[in-house]
């Protein structure tokens, strides 16, 4: 027990320089090193256990912002995030821990999280090495638990919208951001769509949560985003995800899509998106695809289409056309969903609808 | 991925999908897989990515490993490390456990519980299904299909989640609980293995929710176990969490101390071998195969035309059918247009090697109550106590089909595991699958109601005209029919489940078995008859004065259709919502109002306690409860023609495009008896229309 009661005599400061250098030390070998691992475990369990206390001890608020300033102060938070997935197995959950808990600190009365708001203002590259996480299988989860944290506020989703590469390292000061000007679709959000399509599934299903988080939980914010990068972003959604070989990521997206479309703050965004001929064309071929469940979610996107009273002509001429197999189509469409009403309400309206188009397409009263 | 793995015999089935032993080819290792089809789980993604979540961030030695998972087709891979020892109850089969070796598994538990609750999470249904071995006898804890992860030590859930019988009255009462209430369900388990059974088992388990809060904690008794071994159980089992001791504390119990190692437990994995081989039931095993299904060429009018066809020429939809559509079709849709991806769609669940009538199936059915079938990565297999689990729209049993007794699963498929949001769809999720052939209702045509019908004065005005039509698949959608469906779905299922659930005796369990039984079926095969049989029976009560007054139904001039008459308290504590999907579906309140019909199991104990905070029974006291819009509703009533339709495996939208009665369905087709109908979809279109307006304020 010798360590343990060493260990215990660490004060903040050498607890947090310890494991910086340890971390670092890490990410220098080339090959792995217990005795390193070992060590370094230690002292994160340590620091969770003096950020987060056990089910017997509380925490002193008092030591919890020692702790933490000696953290800002050391920048270990950044080295941290960069080597998750170095950490032995249950040092990565403690790391989470402390990374939780320090984007959740609020000083005592005060209404701002004190870390995380200097994260952003000074060293959001913290937040971009968290998302880097995702490439790896050993560190997406914690990373993708500590950014969902952190996505409950807007600054960290804009932060991560308006990521763009910089030549030299750093990432742009969030002051600078003119949110009218179009993406290059190199920022670290772009790389979600990658990281979605293309990782080990408990990878792909936690970068989606993250990224469903940064499209919903922010509706202002995104909505802007959108509207500026509206082509950019709807080419990847459609071609990445909603036409994705995965299952799940299919499903999910297609989801997601209703869920976007369908939100009152994405109206501007909703209407341009039903104007597309395109865009209809790949949600009917949702319809008639041979997995139930993605008919079902795609039914949730083509509805958008029918029941807009202001279809484009694109959109009118594709439903005009196949007035007849569409008739002929819905009625039978997941007809075993009996028990959900608001689906059978929706699709006799839709049938309803679609009987009612004119013979010809017309231009909608107010066509841009 | 799934080529890494050489995937042998299946271990066990149950609701979640299909365990299968599998060799992982790159180091001869065996592994246990689990397959669960997404596109008929019941469970949502998201609950199964939290289950993974859940397991991948565990590694412990008494918790079973998680390797990897991946998704194949619709189907989701989930590698497990395998543990040949089998379950806990499996081992009991032979027999209930001796003290020292259930001194031994509650010391691994205890150790794995410590684990868990030390990274912040509650195993939320430890008992001995759940406890897996490894062939050399180590214990493992298994199935975190409903753990939880808190975010720091001091918070709670409220999620009504786990098995009714293991479950910790503070988990029941929704009161708030944590790491605490797994050291209840441990507690229950060492009983378990050492009696063979879980206290109250006798009782159903609907019962036992209500009993595990009120009676004071089960204890040992007796000069059978040691004064150590009963004060362990006695420290599990107090009823106050903050009293209760925590894992850690009760890995210093004198009764754990002095546990053995775990290779005691071969004994029991022999014992159990030995008691298989005199069995001599020769199981045949079911191999893991994949099959092709759906490569039925599709039709030519499959695919939508996206012609730009131009503004002028628009033409009759024939033309565009023809050729050049088609031209220009293959190129838009070659994405998934062609036989190819079909071929990719394959089914791994169908058609095992062996025949399947010959399969070990219904040696799992076999009605011994708590005997597991012979797999051993039995989670929950269905022949065990199917734990509460989140929604079921899983196929609907009807009570007492394959009426084995007590607490033996057919009677409570529908408890399963239930987060507290879900707990009502689970309960309405009763609805019988109905047709069962070998239950002919002798009711179904002596009620046939023969319209226009002077001889019955309470029928419906709107009535008058509808013929019922002779064939009954499928039943004509009359007035009638709708109001015998709502009332059967919403009252009269539920009113047998709780009768059922309530009668103590097999034989009332059987007799009210096989009434519910043949409900099911008349309402499946006419529900209009339905309607009409129970206006008959009211009509008649009502006009026996003392009947009409023992029952409470007035004699009053308004038809008062039975399944308004009175809404007792209703059980609710079963028929909770919570959380809705986020999609925006309207949330039906589908309270399941339990009336008075079989009255002499009315007195039936109704703790307030298991009413949920949330739940708003909606009850319709007015004499005619379908007027306006809610009158829908009836339509919504699952029903087993469509289960079986989704069963079949048949791909919807697809099928019955020459059916003669397919016109039928057409938007704009009155059938006669159904004008009201065309009455309902307008308040539906207007509702609509609202519902628009307000998302299309230019419209």
């Amino acid at each position: 027990m010798a360590f343990l009661f060493r260990n215990k005599q660490k004060n903040h400061a050498e607890l947090v320089q310890s494991t910086k250098k340890l971390t670092i030390q890490l990410s220098e070998d080339s090959k792995p090193n217990p005795k390193v691992e070992e060590e370094l475990a230690r002292d994160l369990a340590q620091m969770k256990i003096r950020l987060q206390g056990t089910p017997d001890a509380e925490v002193n608020q008092e030591m919890v912002f020692q702790l933490l300033s000696f953290i800002i102060q050391e920048d270990l938070l950044y080295s941290l995030a960069n080597n998750i997935h170095r950490l032995p197995f249950e040092s990565r959950k403690d790391a989470q821990v402390v990374f939780s808990t320090a984007f959740r600190y609020k000083p005592v009365g005060a209404s701002d999280p004190q870390v995380l708001h200097h994260v952003i203002q000074f060293r959001p590259q913290i937040i971009i090495s968290l998302c880097r996480g995702y490439d790896r299988r050993e560190s997406a989860m914690p990373c993708g638990g500590v950014l969902r944290e952190a996505l409950k506020y807007d600054s960290i989703a804009a932060l991560l919208l308006y990521d763009e590469p910089v030549a030299d390292g750093k990432t742009r000061d969030l002051g600078d951001v003119n949110p009218d000007e179009p993406s290059s679709g190199n920022g670290v959000f772009w790389t979600f769509f990658e990281w979605i399509d293309k990782g080990a599934f408990e990878v792909s299903a936690d970068a989606f949560n993250t990224f469903r988080d940064i499209l919903t939980k922010h509706k202002a914010l995104v909505a802007q985003y959108l509207q500026t990068n509206f082509d950019l972003f709807f080419t990847k959604y459609n071609t990445i995800l909603v036409q994705s070989e995965s299952y799940v990521t299919k499903r999910q997206s297609i989801k997601l899509l209703g869920e976007i479309l369908l939100d009152r703050a994405n109206y501007n965004v909703m209407t341009q998106y039903v104007d597309s001929g395109e865009h209809l064309k790949i949600i009917m071929k949702l319809l008639r695809d041979d997995r139930k469940m993605i008919n079902y979610e795609g039914f949730h996107v083509f509805k958008v289409f029918v029941a807009n009273p202001n279809k484009s002509v694109a959109v009118q001429r594709i439903l005009i056309s196949n007035r007849e197999k569409l008739l002929r189509f819905l009625p039978n469409f997941l007809e075993d969903r009996t028990d959900d009403e608001q689906f059978m309400d929706e699709k006799s309206f839709l049938i309803r609808q679609i009987e009612q188009l004119p013979p010809v397409p017309v231009p909608p009263p107010n066509a841009a | 991925m799934a080529e890494a793995y050489t995937v042998l015999e299946e271990l066990g089935s149950g609701s979640f999908g299909t365990v299968y032993k599998a060799i992982e080819k790159a180091t001869g290792e065996t592994v246990a897989i689990k397959l669960i089809d997404l596109e008929n789980s019941s469970d949502e993604l998201s609950d199964i990515q939290a289950e993974i979540g859940l397991l991948s961030t565990c590694k412990s030695p008494y918790v079973t490993e998680y390797k990897t998972s991946f998704v194949k087709g619709v189907k989701l891979w989930i590698v497990m490390e395998f543990l040949g020892g089998g379950s806990a109850l499996d081992l009991m089969k032979p027999g209930p456990f001796s003290e020292a070796h259930v001194a031994v598994v509650c010391k691994q538990l205890l150790l794995g519980l410590e684990y868990l609750h030390s990274t912040g999470k509650i195993h939320r249904d430890i008992k001995a299904a759940n406890v897996l071995l490894t062939d050399s006898g180590k214990v493992k804890l298994a199935d975190f299909g409903v753990a939880a992860q808190l975010n720091d030590y001091k918070s709670q859930r409220h999620t009504f989640v786990g098995t009714p019988y293991w479950m910790a009255p503070e988990v029941i009462q929704e009161a708030g609980y944590d790491f605490k209430a797994d050291v209840w369900s441990l507690g229950i388990t060492a009983v378990e293995m050492v009696k063979g059974e879980p206290p109250n088992a006798q009782i159903h388990a609907m019962k036992a929710l209500f009993v595990i809060p009120k009676n004071p904690p089960p204890r040992l008794e007796g000069d059978n176990y040691s004064r150590d071994f009963k004060d362990f159980i006695a420290q599990c089992l107090i009823k106050d969490p903050d009293r209760r001791a925590s894992a850690k504390e009760l890995l210093e119990h004198r009764f754990i101390k002095r546990a053995g190692k775990t290779e005691a437990m071969r004994e029991l994995i022999e014992r159990k071998q030995m008691f298989d081989a005199q069995q001599e039931t020769t199981t045949h095993l079911k191999y893991y195969e994949e099959t092709m299904v759906d490569l039925s060429p599709r039709t030519e009018d499959d695919g939508w035309i996206f012609d730009t066809i131009k503004q002028a020429s628009i033409a009759p939809a024939r033309q565009n059918m023809q050729a050049p559509s088609r031209r220009k079709m293959s190129r838009i849709s070659s994405s998934d247009g062609g036989p190819a991806p079909m071929m990719q769609r394959m089914d791994m669940n169908a058609a095992p090697l062996g025949s399947v009538t010959d399969s070990p199936i219904p040696e799992r059915r076999r009605p011994s109550s708590r005997k597991s079938s012979e797999a051993t990565v039995v989670h929950e297999d269905p022949s065990t106590m199917p734990t509460v689990r989140r929604v079921s729209n899983v196929p609907k049993q009807p009570l007492g089909v394959d009426l084995t007794f007590g607490n033996s699963p057919s009677t409570v498929r529908h408890f399963k595991r239930v987060s507290s949001g879900e707990r009502r769809t689970a309960l309405s999720a009763n609805n019988p699958p109905g047709a069962n052939p070998f239950h002919p209702n002798p009711h179904a045509k002596t009620f046939r109601p023969s319209p226009p019908d002077s001889a019955n004065p309470l029928d419906d005005p709107n009535d008058e005209n509808s013929p019922p039509a002779p064939v009954y698949p499928p039943a004509p959608v009359t007035k009638d029919a709708l109001y015998g469906r709502r009332a059967y779905g919403k009252v009269l299922d539920s009113v047998f489940q709780e009768a059922y659930a309530n009668s103590a005796s097999p034989h009332q369990r059987e007799a009210l078995g096989g009434v519910h039984q043949a409900w099911a079926q008349l309402d499946l095969v006419d529900p209009q008859g339905e309607f009409m049989l129970m206006k008959a029976m009211i009509d008649r009560l009502q006009s026996d004065s003392k009947l009409a007054s023992a029952l409470g139904i007035s004699v009053s001039p308004a038809p008062t259709p039975k399944h308004t008459t009175k809404n007792s308290e209703s059980l609710s504590g079963t028929t909770v919502h919570g959380t809705s999907t986020t999609r925006i579906r309207s949330s039906t309140t589908t309270t399941s109002t339990y009336s008075k019909t079989s009255g002499e199991h009315t007195s039936s104990p109704r703790e307030p306690s298991f009413q949920s905070p949330v739940s708003t029974p909606s009850r319709t006291k007015s004499p005619s409860p379908l007027k306006g819009p809610k009158f829908i509703l009836a339509q919504s009533n699952p029903h087993l023609k469509s289960h079986r339709r989704r069963q079949s495996g048949v791909v919807g939208g697809e099928k019955v495009y020459d059916r003669a009665l397919d016109e039928k369905k057409l938007p704009g087709h009155v059938e006669p008896g159904m004008e009201q109908q065309g009455l309902l979809a307008d308040i539906l279109y207007g509702q609509w229309m609202q519902g628009l307006r307000s998302r299309w304020p230019l419209a």
